[in-house]
């Protein structure tokens, strides 16, 4: 059998947020989503708004975007309703990786068959997998292009993941990571990232082989952080963190897609099979340190601070995102990144200042709220 | 002999502790028997444990005992009005007025109903009718926080039956507070009475609310962000807040009520942790249900049955009308509404407990309407925590595992 590749306008946007959903009198997570949807049913928006795996969660995905600030737009209608909806029923809506002291074992699965097979499948991963990302979905325009994309993001992960990292707290305590979310999803056996191909020829073959051995059915068993969706005509980054704020989601979004429009033009770049030696350390140090991180670049063997980095790179495609309507937002990331200012330095900060985890989540409510 | 008088009397003579203890494990027992083999809520267990060893079962517990014993109960009351207090959510309410009409008009509901029956059907006199429709207004909160921590339920169902248990306390007590002075109109005169006592309750209770709120607001961030220190303070300050109202002759449910609720809402930086009745939260509403079993008359039923059993469904249908008009506007669909009603049902040591300050105050009350109240709280302190039970279940925001 072959995956068929749907083609689609080159570097649109689509973004996905599994949101939280907390209960206003200790922010613990509180079963919501159901009666939230029923609030918003009848509520126009932009988008979609939709139940996830646990009655904690809520995902909400935008429209296929030409833009970042379209992005942007979409998500703020989308946030509006959901507020005005929480409010009346008394629930808090937030972003973050990880809710900070949730335990797993009080999560409840989401009544739907494809849901209870994961959870028959993966015990209590999936309900450990109570974990909050951010998609970004970038159009291209055939299944070559998605395995070249792929390949070229793939060194930007840990890009990803500081600039995004809102995950510190889990279980109750300071994980020490910036990022703890992705520890959660690398115990999943099809974690990482997608094999070294070189064309979609390729990838089919290899997915032909997995679906063979009998491991994989569809493209939604692979956890990979990058892959290509064909029925989309995208490919999909999935490291990202959910932010705290639907602005720095919007940013984030810009950055990849003028990170794309800066791969599309370069046509001297091509994948190389060593990027990934240094594949997981890269990724492992972004979590752990952010900012702060050390990366190791697998051609020079060079050792650099991935702040410095970033800030690099960010000038560097900050042409691309003027050109496509993400210059603010790039800007944005530019001074934060300059700061290393992310997320996870928020929640720590609220919690050095208000001494209990039940305040760091009030704290990421209301910056999602946008009070 | 005088060599051997280091040797207990044979039979031993049992002291006060001993029963004390046996009352706490057989509610304990009772809780586990009854939940594991009937699939019941615990609180059920320790009710009929209770009656069970009181006067009206086997009488291991004897009256005197139990009078000893209601300081727990007054202690217990004061702790589960005190959480209902920091239930009272007035933000939620403001930014969902329709919650706030769904309160009033379920508790208008119920005491309506109760009020015709046992006026007309029964042939009460209006005041003390009235003083029992009051009553009838309440839903008992420590059924419905203990079920609900019990069963981990977490959903709409659930927060709004707990915010409308908050609601209709305060207004069963505004409404007895206003009805008692006309009571002592009624049996013993004096015009000046009815003006000044319910101002006297009113605003004493407030002043003495807000005192102890900010005090437990003060010493709560002296303490700093420790759920379990925390819960010291607030068992502290309860008691010593439930002291000082009997002292004052004011009224206990209001102000301890209204301090709850003081502590919630006056707390914009947050620095109060939730009262999460942990283990010793449980031990005290494990005293209020065994106790309050005990002290439940059967007799009653025998003789007030019918009264009562009356007096327990009209309530239901006024709560139950009152919920159903008023959930259209919340967005709350007719099964969710029936659910919420029914958890509502609950009536315990709440309902007891204003029973016996009217009733202290004016006799004519013991005699005549008391019975009914009390008959239907035989009634329901075994069906009251299965409906909520059963309603929260329904609802499908029970947890997994207990």
């Amino acid at each position: 059998m072959t995956l068929e590749f749907k083609s689609s306008e080159p570097l649109t946007l689509g973004v996905e947020l599994e949101l939280q959903l907390v209960n206003t009198r200790d922010y613990n997570l509180t079963r919501g989503a159901s009666d939230l949807l029923a609030a918003v049913a009848k509520r126009k928006h932009p988008g979609d708004i939709k139940p996830e795996i646990t009655e904690s969660m809520i995902e909400i995905s935008t429209s296929v975007c030409s833009s970042p600030e379209q992005v942007r737009a979409e998500l703020d209608a989308m946030r509006a309703v959901l507020v005005e909806g929480a409010a009346k029923l008394n629930l808090g809506v937030a972003g973050g990786g990880t809710h900070p002291f949730q335990q797993w074992t009080e999560r409840r699965i989401y009544d739907t068959p494809r849901f209870r097979h994961v959870s028959e499948l993966y015990g209590y991963l999936a309900k450990q997998f109570t974990v909050f990302g951010q998609h970004v979905h970038i159009g291209v325009r055939s299944g070559d292009e998605a395995v070249r994309l792929t390949h070229a993001l793939a060194r930007y992960v840990p890009h990803f993941i500081a600039l995004s990292a809102s995950s510190p707290f889990a279980g109750g305590a300071d994980t020490q990571f910036d990022s703890s979310r992705l520890n959660v999803v690398n115990a999943f056996p099809l974690a990482g990232f997608m094999p070294y191909v070189a064309d979609w020829d390729e990838f089919e073959h290899y997915f032909g082989e997995m679906r063979a051995f009998g491991i994989v059915e569809s493209m939604k068993d692979f956890y990979w952080d990058i892959r290509p969706k064909p029925e989309y005509g995208t490919i999909e980054i999935r490291v990202f963190d959910t932010p705290l704020t639907v602005a720095r989601s919007a940013e984030l979004a810009a950055y990849a897609q003028a990170l794309a429009a800066a791969v599309r033009d370069d046509r001297s770049w091509s994948p190389h099979p060593s990027q990934y030696l240094v594949y997981s350390y890269n990724r492992f140090q972004a979590c752990r340190f952010g900012f702060g991180a050390t990366i190791v670049d697998p051609f020079t063997r060079e050792h650099r601070l991935l702040a410095d980095e970033i800030v690099a790179a960010l000038s560097r495609v900050a042409p691309h995102a003027e050109r496509l309507g993400g210059g603010e937002a790039v800007g944005r990331l530019l001074s934060a990144a300059a700061a290393r200012a992310n997320d996870a330095k928020v929640l720590r900060e609220v919690l050095e200042k208000r001494g209990s985890l039940p305040d760091v989540v009030r704290a990421a409510c209301a910056a999602w709220h946008g009070s | 002999m005088g060599d051997l008088a280091f040797l207990p009397n044979w039979p031993p003579l049992a002291n006060q502790m001993i029963w004390v203890g046996v009352l706490l494990v057989a509610g304990v027992a009772g809780g586990e028997l009854v939940q594991r083999v009937l699939r019941l809520p615990r609180i059920t267990g320790y009710a009929a444990a209770g009656l069970a060893l009181g006067p009206d079962g086997w009488g291991l517990i004897g009256r005197p005992l139990l009078e000893e014993l209601v300081v727990f109960v007054d202690i217990a009351i004061g702790l589960v009005l005190f959480e209902l207090g920091t239930r009272l959510d007035l933000a939620w309410l403001r930014r969902s007025p329709g919650l706030a009409l769904m309160g009033v008009a379920e508790s208008l509901g119920a005491a309506a109903l109760v009020f015709v029956t046992l006026h007309w059907h029964f042939g009460h006199e209006p005041l003390v009718a009235a003083v029992a429709a009051a009553i009838a207004m309440s839903t008992s909160p420590a059924v419905l926080i203990r079920v609900a921590a019990d069963l981990r339920a977490q959903g709409q169902v659930t927060e709004r039956a707990l915010i409308l248990t908050a609601i209709n306390g305060v207004i069963a007590f505004l409404a007895l507070t206003v009805l008692i002075p006309w009571l002592h109109l009624e049996y013993r005169g004096g015009w000046l009475t009815i003006l000044t006592q319910p101002l006297y309750l009113l605003a004493g209770s407030l002043v003495l609310a807000t005192a102890a709120a900010q005090a437990t607001l003060k010493l709560v961030q002296l303490v700093g962000k420790h759920a379990e220190r925390q819960f010291i303070v607030v068992i502290g300050l309860v008691v010593l807040t439930v002291g000082a109202a009997v002292a004052l002759k004011l009224s206990v449910l209001l102000t301890l009520l209204a301090m709850g609720a003081m502590v919630h809402n006056a707390d914009r930086e947050r620095h109060f942790m939730v009262v999460d009745s942990g283990n010793a939260g449980q031990l005290f509403y494990l005293l209020l249900f065994v106790i309050t079993g005990a002290r439940l008359d059967l007799g009653l039923v025998a003789t007030a049955g019918a009264a009562g059993l009356a007096f327990v469904l009209v309530r239901f249908a006024g709560k139950a009308l009152g919920v159903l008009a008023v959930a259209p506007f919340i967005g709350l669909n007719l099964r969710h509404a029936g659910l919420v009603a029914l958890a509502l049902t609950p009536m315990s040591g709440l309902a007891v407990v204003m029973v016996y300050e009217t009733a202290t105050l004016y006799p004519e009350v013991r005699a005549s309407v008391a019975p009914v109240v009390l008959a239907a709280v035989v009634i329901l302190e075994l069906f009251g925590p299965v409906a909520t039970q059963f309603a929260i279940r329904q609802a499908g925001e029970a947890g997994a595992g207990r």
